[in-house]
């Protein structure tokens, strides 16, 4: 196995161990805690907050990468030349508008939990999906292009066999970040009550318990470093074919 | 056998080709040589319907290129590029299958066909079949191109500066390459190329273009011994043009029967061209040359002989 792989292979059995076990963490949580503290999260099982906030992140993170990929390729098709800027626009303020902003507009018209939460992290996750898939496929070299109009590869073929194959590295490029970004802020979406890890650190935020927000914190950063080297050797093992 | 008339086109009103007239038969090359910009690539495009012409027919083997799908057309008519554009990320036999799997053809026979023309190409299937673009030389790319361009046996072949960005070394090796495969398979295409010597080596008939137009289209000799008036003239060059008719023929054309005997030091083979029968007939300031196959002289070939078929006014 190469370095990398090594590297997160530890790493994930590390979180699985500190989700199934969060005993394990107590002798690092103990120094930053106040004598007499709570060191660990106990109003939910971990594995629970963890499952949701994984599910959270990748429901949005689908509908990311379904709804950025198509309009990438939208755009980048001869008919959809005239959308480019309106689709970026639209992806452009998913990015710069904040999460917390959607949020603070989307619980009066959904109501708390998890659909809030989802609608944000699919806006935030949107842009460096659509903008890489763009990027991917304008990649492509023009001899490479004319070559498969040339053979009389169609529309649909030229797109499916050629194209996006050979977009696919840079596109999923664009669906790390959009996950990486999305596992940390879906952490906010606790403050309008999704469950998830959040939970932990904005308890330990209410109740000055440093412990808990180191926890939650740790776990996170986890996860997020963990999903962002399986990405990455995805992504380099499409480059290498 | 390809028909082309009153073939016309322009992009935003400025005029690209205009009143273009020319047939292509059965087995022969057509080279359009032009200097950039003087059309030759915007009709060549025009045949596959890269770019849909203004005004114009087009028939290929008795067929309006427009009852055809565009893309139904193309995977009729091989296609060679400048830059090649192999497909990345598909192997060698992948590229090479490209239309042939487009066209459905069984496993089986794409296999076979894609070993069989790599083959012709002088790459061993074993070692070049699953290799990647990308480990190839450049030279071998060129000829992986012009092998996909062949594979589904297409009515003919649009070949737009194939080995335009090779060494001239490997270029040179590819024409030879190709007039070689020409011969034994006999291929039908158009070749655009800003290269005369190139347009001299691979064609049958050269059509010189410019500012849209075919000034010229005939044999290389006949272009070389009557170019009109002006671009053409200009554009063939006739510092040398001696020693170029002396390059589109054989020895074979002019040997002579000679007695059996071992080879000497200095000899040709029939299949040289009369430029290099004459230069080393100066270089031995010699007046014959033997003719030698297999080692053993077959005929010989005299001076005055190449320099009568170089001369102006010979047959």
């Amino acid at each position: 196995m190469s370095r990398a792989g090594l590297a997160l292979a530890a790493l994930f059995a590390l979180f699985v161990a500190l989700v199934l076990r969060p005993e394990l963490m107590s002798p690092l949580l103990r120094l930053v805690a106040e004598p007499g503290q709570v060191l660990l999260y106990d109003r939910q099982p971990i594995r629970v907050l963890v499952g949701w906030h994984l599910a959270l992140v990748a429901a949005a993170g689908a509908v990311a990468c379904a709804v950025g990929v198509l309009l990438g390729v939208l755009v980048t098709r001869p008919a959809g030349a005239d959308f480019m800027t309106l689709a970026r626009m639209i992806s452009n303020l998913g990015q710069t508008f904040p999460p917390i902003a959607v949020l603070a507009i989307a619980v009066p018209l959904l109501g708390f939990g998890f659909e809030p939460t989802f609608l944000a992290l699919c806006a935030y996750g949107l842009l460096p999906v659509f903008e890489n898939t763009v990027a991917g496929l304008r990649g492509v070299p023009a001899t490479v292009r004319e070559a498969a109009r040339g053979m009389g590869l169609a529309g649909a073929q030229r797109l499916w066999r050629v194209e996006l194959p050979l977009a696919a590295p840079v596109i999923l490029t664009g669906l790390r970040l959009s996950t990486v970004i999305n596992i940390g802020t879906a952490t906010i979406g606790s403050t309008v009550g999704a469950v998830g890890l959040g939970e932990v650190i904005i308890a330990g935020l209410q109740s000055g318990n440093t412990a808990f927000v180191l926890q939650g914190a740790l776990l996170v950063a986890l996860m997020a470093i963990c999903a962002d080297l399986a990405l990455r050797r995805i992504e380099r093992a499409l480059t290498r074919a | 056998m390809i028909r082309v008339s009153g073939l016309r086109k322009s992009f935003e009103g400025v005029t690209a080709v205009e009143g273009l007239d020319f047939e292509v038969a059965h087995g022969e090359v057509l080279a359009l040589v032009g200097t950039s910009g003087c059309g030759k690539s915007t009709t060549l495009r025009m045949l596959n319907r890269l770019i849909e012409p203004d005004a114009g027919h087009i028939e290929i083997d008795g067929r309006d290129a427009r009852e055809v799908s565009p893309d139904a057309l193309r995977r009729g008519i091989g296609y060679v590029i400048q830059g090649v554009g192999l497909f990345p990320h598909w192997t060698v036999a992948q590229n090479i299958g490209t239309v042939p799997r487009l066209l459905r053809w069984d496993r089986a026979r794409v296999r076979a066909r894609v070993e069989e023309l790599l083959e012709l190409f002088g790459l061993e299937a074993s070692e070049y079949a699953d290799k990647y673009p990308s480990e190839l030389s450049g030279g071998q790319q060129q000829r992986v191109g012009v092998a996909r361009a062949m594979a589904a046996e297409p009515a003919m072949l649009l070949m737009d500066e194939p080995f335009g960005a090779l060494d001239p070394v490997t270029r040179g090796r590819l024409q030879d390459e190709f007039t070689a495969i020409r011969r034994r398979r006999g291929i039908t295409a158009i070749l655009v190329t800003h290269d005369m010597d190139e347009a001299f080596r691979l064609a049958d008939r050269i059509a010189v273009m410019d500012a849209g137009q075919i000034l010229q289209i005939d044999t290389p000799e006949r272009l070389l011994r009557g170019p009109r008036e002006g671009f053409v003239r200009q554009f063939v060059g006739l510092d040398d043009r001696a020693l170029r008719i002396l390059s589109l023929h054989r020895v074979r054309e002019l040997s002579r029967p000679a007695a059996d005997a071992p080879a000497p030091n200095q000899w040709v083979s029939p299949d040289d061209t009369l430029r290099e029968a004459a230069s080393r007939l100066i270089w031995e300031a010699g007046d014959s040359l033997a003719v030698v196959e297999e080692g053993r002289v077959t005929a010989e070939i005299r001076a005055e002989d190449i320099w009568r078929t170089g001369a102006r006014g010979a047959p």
